[in-house]
């Protein structure tokens, strides 16, 4: 009985290949946490989305309430529409800097060990230190920035105080901070594309930026599509350089979704209500992947 | 019908929280939210006093956040012989709430807090979250007729608990405007003679403010930011003096005297734009006073030490009269409040020591902050001498008689709040600070909304 | 060593001498430098205020280097603050969390790359997905349910929910995926059980996925901020991120006191592990990004 069990499964084919059983055991020890904390948190953060929960008594089955509200909501609204700003304004940032500088130390002249660290080094601090280190440096008075537009005569801006700016100067930290993945991205990428193609280029007398418009961004296409995307999905969840730089405001103005939804949900304690609206940006998030995914497709076809 | 709802929501928390206590034990993790040394220290030694250990949550974290350091301290060394501590655990006040209620739900609450200004108390009372304390009071012959009665006032939800009791009154604050000394001397204004109304008031916030080549302010007269809490816990007490009303008195109609708001609104718009006597670009407002950015900064006692640690040189005066209505400023009650506890047994040791830390209060209401709403303490001869000097901790205690303006006791009372940096009215004004929103719209969105609050009682 | 990819070579060095370049390449080549400077120059200020007098903070005319070095910053940062305490906290956490992530991740990543069975698919689509859900949607959840089984407050609450991060599953299985199939054949003849081909065979060759999973979920997990905040309820509980936090406006309000110095002595202190960590290690922090495009 028990020996023609075991052949029974031995004999178990999948996708044309004997089934490895003993993959779960290798598996569970890692699925079972996974399950436990990750999935079911996230299936009951779901859950609750269509409940009015202040976790002190049961959640209240509201049904589409939370969304319907969400809907209606302008500060729901305005969050959005920063998060898609933000992304908008930090991603091509971080593209065409991380690309760039990548290009710079691909070149191999001296010093591009030190450079390639410098560059990456803002990427391995945390959240707290980005934030709190450029709000001094964004200081409208005493802030090294303004201090040398003033130099060149131009006033100083209200980088994290007003309504106009605030945005973009989380966005400059963000950039600051973020910019290493991508930049490794590229050079990577840029190390897969063979030098012959330079020289042969040289020798037909194109000039240095032609052949970065002819040879290196054409080659690296799939680098920069993946960096663009995981870039939005990073930008799209930006929060806690929010918190520690502007708190989101002033007037909500550099409010991001994820800032909001804290706001809400941990700060004044609408647990229902926020998970609907953390929701609402997974399904964007998800959106811009499956997007990604269709490009992709269509040009390898 | 709704006390009946606060029971059953007790007996809901009792019998979650003995789930919750089983699944405790089991789970035996080695540290738990209130490590009372109660039933684990028991088999000790015979003669040895076992120890309850009472956890204290705390959102103090200016300055007077040491002086609470101080006095359970002092707490804890009376004490050291009969069996009880304290243990204080600061809670950032944006997290205070969600992490006592997650804690509350699971039957892990701390045994005492010192609550949250911004208007929880009648939803945590209506929950079951806080504890009644009329009887546990008289339990300890804690001397309810030396709190001034306002204090008591502050303390109860008529809607929810009857007359219950759900904090012992610690302090009583208000906001009154700090000044920047070597500022006034600089601009020659007379130091005997502090601004009285909106006149003297706007002309000494122009003599002091300063101004770059471009004529933007660089250093403000009267201490502002862009937006949170600053404008808009200015706007709340200049339309109270103005005569507008978040809501009427038997808290039916929401918004009385819009036109009021509305004016109080344009008043201080003109602090920038008009006056240009305030900076909309400044961060961080404490740490901005304390470097001298700004001359005159409307806040709280609980400021007080760090400046003076700082050496800044100032004094504080009594917020002057803006409107035609009133004198009134902001008021804020500071209580200690009991959390619902699985095992009721505590909370005797618990009231126990909130009475000790209440006779014992003279430090926390000279030094620490705020004015002390038991009689027997502001009537002592060295009330006045002890702690900070008289003239920058005078207005607080002198200023109370205006400190009018608090909470509405409601379930939503936290939309109401004038003194915070994240609610309902905070996200409905800032943009008429930054000019994107008109005053006549916000007024609608606060009376809406405001009104349905009201009316959900 | 044939298994290992793409170590031979340093990601974006190879030595070219300035004598060897051309006047435009030399004129390029400063500018960048100067870039770089430009860039490192954050953490100079930062640094640099952390040792100023507050007097010497809030100046119109900009020092790059203090004048008057003082540590009273630091001190007043030690005195006032458990950070010691902390520092043992963030080291205990991330150390035992990373290590969990990474030894089971391995042993995943083995299995989804090496083994055929149903449901693979199915289970590498689902950890990928769980990379997009924020997770400020079910933190709340989360903390409620540690709550209740008594692990607020405690290490074991901070380490896990952070052990099963797909990183290390991710980066283990693209490493396995690229590992002969003749190693693993022979092993089989010999009758070897699929433990020992794992842990004889292809553990040992995965050294370079390992270190780079190791630093940079170490790295994540020094900087976790959202969750070890909630999951605190006491100082002494609190990771050096979550307690250093508490400098910014926003988060706590120790704001009040002293100057940017204090707050820049603090990020300082926070930021010098990982720092010193990605110089000494940078190599695997570079390879590990750029193998898997993870890093949140």
């Amino acid at each position: 009985m028990v020996e023609s069990l075991r052949t029974r499964m031995r004999a178990v084919r999948w996708k044309g290949k004997r089934v490895h059983w003993s993959a779960y055991a290798f598996l569970l020890p890692f699925l079972v946490p996974f399950l436990i904390i990750i999935v079911a948190a996230a299936v009951f953060g779901v859950y609750v989305a269509f409940t009015d929960w202040g976790i002190i008594a049961k959640p209240i089955w509201v049904g589409f309430q939370n969304f319907a509200e969400a809907m209606g909501d302008q500060y729901v609204a305005k969050a959005f529409r920063n998060t898609v700003h933000y992304g908008l304004v930090i991603v091509p940032g971080i593209a065409v800097l991380g690309l760039m500088f990548a290009m710079y130390v691909n070149q191999g002249w001296p010093l591009s060990g030190f450079s390639r660290a410098m560059f990456f080094a803002p990427n391995v601090v945390s959240a707290t230190v980005i934030g709190l280190i450029w709000v001094w440096i964004l200081d409208t008075q005493y802030g090294i920035i303004n201090n040398y537009l003033g130099f060149f005569g131009i006033p100083s801006v209200p980088w994290i105080t007003s309504t106009s700016w605030a945005l973009y100067g989380v966005s400059m930290a963000s950039i600051w901070w973020d910019l290493g993945l991508g930049f490794v991205l590229f050079l990577a990428g840029l190390q897969e594309i063979p030098r012959e193609l330079y020289e042969s280029a040289q020798i037909a007398g194109a000039n240095g930026v032609q052949q970065a418009f002819r040879i290196t961004i054409p080659l690296l296409r799939p680098t920069i599509s993946m960096v663009v995307t995981l870039q939005f999905i990073a930008t799209f969840r930006i929060f806690s350089q929010v918190l520690v730089m502007t708190d989101g405001g002033p007037a909500s103005s550099s409010m991001s979704v994820i800032h909001y939804v804290y706001t809400e949900g941990i700060v004044i304690g609408r647990l229902g209500y926020a998970s609907a609206v953390s929701f609402l940006l997974f399904l964007m998030i998800l959106a811009v992947t499956v997007v990604q995914r269709f490009l992709i497709r269509e040009r390898h076809s | 019908m709704s006390k009946e709802h606060g029971m059953s929501r007790r007996e809901f928390l009792k019998v979650s929280g003995m789930a919750a206590a089983g699944a405790t034990l089991m789970a035996a993790g080695p540290q738990r939210l209130h490590a009372s040394g109660s039933k684990e220290e028991s088999g000790h030694a015979p003669g040895q006093m076992r120890t309850t250990e009472l956890v204290h949550w705390s959102p103090n974290s200016a300055s007077d956040g040491e002086v609470e350091d101080r006095w359970i301290a002092l707490f804890n060394d009376a004490h050291r012989d009969k069996g009880v501590q304290i243990r204080k655990e600061l809670v950032p006040y944006e997290q205070y709430r969600t992490k006592l209620l997650a804690a509350v739900a699971t039957g892990k609450a701390p045994d005492m807090g010192f609550g949250l200004p911004a208007g929880k108390g009648a939803l945590f009372a209506r929950d079951g979250v806080t504890v009644p304390l009329n009887d546990l009071a008289r339990q300890v012959d804690l001397d309810l007729s030396d709190f001034t009665e306002s204090s008591l006032k502050n303390a109860r939800y008529p809607n929810y608990g009857g007359d219950e009791l759900f904090s012992i009154p610690m302090d009583l604050m208000s906001l009154q405007p700090e000044i920047n000394m070597d500022h006034v001397a600089e601009a020659g204004l007379d130091p005997s003679n502090f601004p009285q109304d909106n006149a003297s008031l706007l002309e000494w916030a122009k003599a002091m403010t300063q101004y770059d080549s471009s004529g933007k302010v660089i250093r403000s007269g009267i201490m502002q930011t862009a937006s949170a809490v600053q404008p808009n816990v200015t706007w709340g007490i200049v339309s109270h003096q103005m005569g507008f009303r978040r809501a009427s008195d038997d808290l039916r109609t929401a918004c009385v005297n819009p036109e009021a708001g509305i004016r109080a609104m344009e008043w201080v718009l003109a602090l920038f734009d008009e006056h240009k006597v305030s900076s909309r670009e400044v961060t961080d407002r404490y740490k901005a006073f304390g470097n001298g950015q700004g001359s005159i900064f409307w806040t709280g006692p609980w400021t007080i030490n760090g400046y003076l640690q700082q050496g800044l040189n100032f004094e504080t005066f009594l917020f002057p009269q803006i409107g035609e209505d009133n004198r009134d400023t902001y008021f804020e009650m500071g209580g200690i409040e009991m959390y619902t506890q699985t095992d009721t047994g505590r909370y005797e040791a618990t009231i126990a020591a909130i009475k000790w830390l209440s006779d014992n209060s003279f430090l926390w209401t000279t030094e620490g902050r705020g004015v002390s709403p038991r009689k027997s303490i502001v009537s002592r001869p060295d009330y006045r001498t002890a702690g900070p000097p008289w003239k920058v901790r005078g207005a607080f205690v002198e200023g109370m008689e205006h400190a009018k303006i608090g909470e509405i006791p409601i379930l939503a009372a936290d939309d109401f709040t004038i003194y915070t940096g994240d609610n309902f009215m905070v996200k409905t004004l800032d943009p008429v600070w930054v000019g994107e929103k008109s005053p006549q719209v916000a007024m609608e969105e606060l009376h809406e909304r405001w009104q349905k609050d009201l009316d959900e009682g | 060593m044939m298994v290992q990819p793409r170590t031979g070579r340093q990601i974006g060095s190879s030595g070219i001498r300035l004598g060897r370049l051309r006047g435009w390449q030399i004129a390029i080549w400063f500018i960048g430098l100067l870039v770089v400077v430009a860039w490192s120059a954050p953490f100079v200020w930062m640094v640099s205020t952390s040792f100023k007098p507050p007097e010497d903070v809030m100046t119109l005319e900009i020092e790059w280097f203090p004048r008057r070095v003082i540590v009273d910053n630091y001190v007043k940062v030690f005195v006032n603050h458990s950070v010691w305490r902390w520092i043992a906290n963030s080291v205990i956490v991330s150390a035992s969390a990373t290590a969990a992530s990474v030894l089971l991740g391995a042993m995943a990543g083995y299995a989804l790359a090496r083994l055929t069975f149903p449901g693979r698919d199915f289970i590498f689509a689902m950890f990928l997905a769980s990379l997009m859900i924020p997770i400020e949607m079910f933190v709340i959840p989360l903390l409620i349910a540690f709550i209740r089984v008594g692990l607020a407050n405690t290490y074991l609450g901070l380490i896990l929910p952070t052990v099963p991060h797909v990183f290390s599953v991710y980066i283990f299985r693209q490493f396995f995926l690229e590992m002969p199939q003749s190693l693993e054949d022979s092993a089989e003849m010999d009758g070897a059980s699929r433990w020992t081909i794992f842990s004889r065979i292809a553990l040992p060759l995965s050294r370079s996925p390992a270190i780079a999973s190791t630093i940079i979920l170490f790295n994540l997990n020094w900087n976790n901020f959202l969750w070890p905040l909630l999951i605190s309820f006491e100082d002494r509980m609190k990771t050096l991120t979550v307690g250093i936090a508490s400098f910014a406006p926003g988060v706590g309000s120790h704001t009040q006191l002293g100057s940017f110095g204090v707050s820049m002595a603090a990020v300082t202190i926070l930021s010098i592990p990982s720092l010193l960590v990605f110089f000494f290690l940078q190599r695997y922090f570079i390879e590990g990004v750029a193998k898997t495009g993870i890093k949140e």
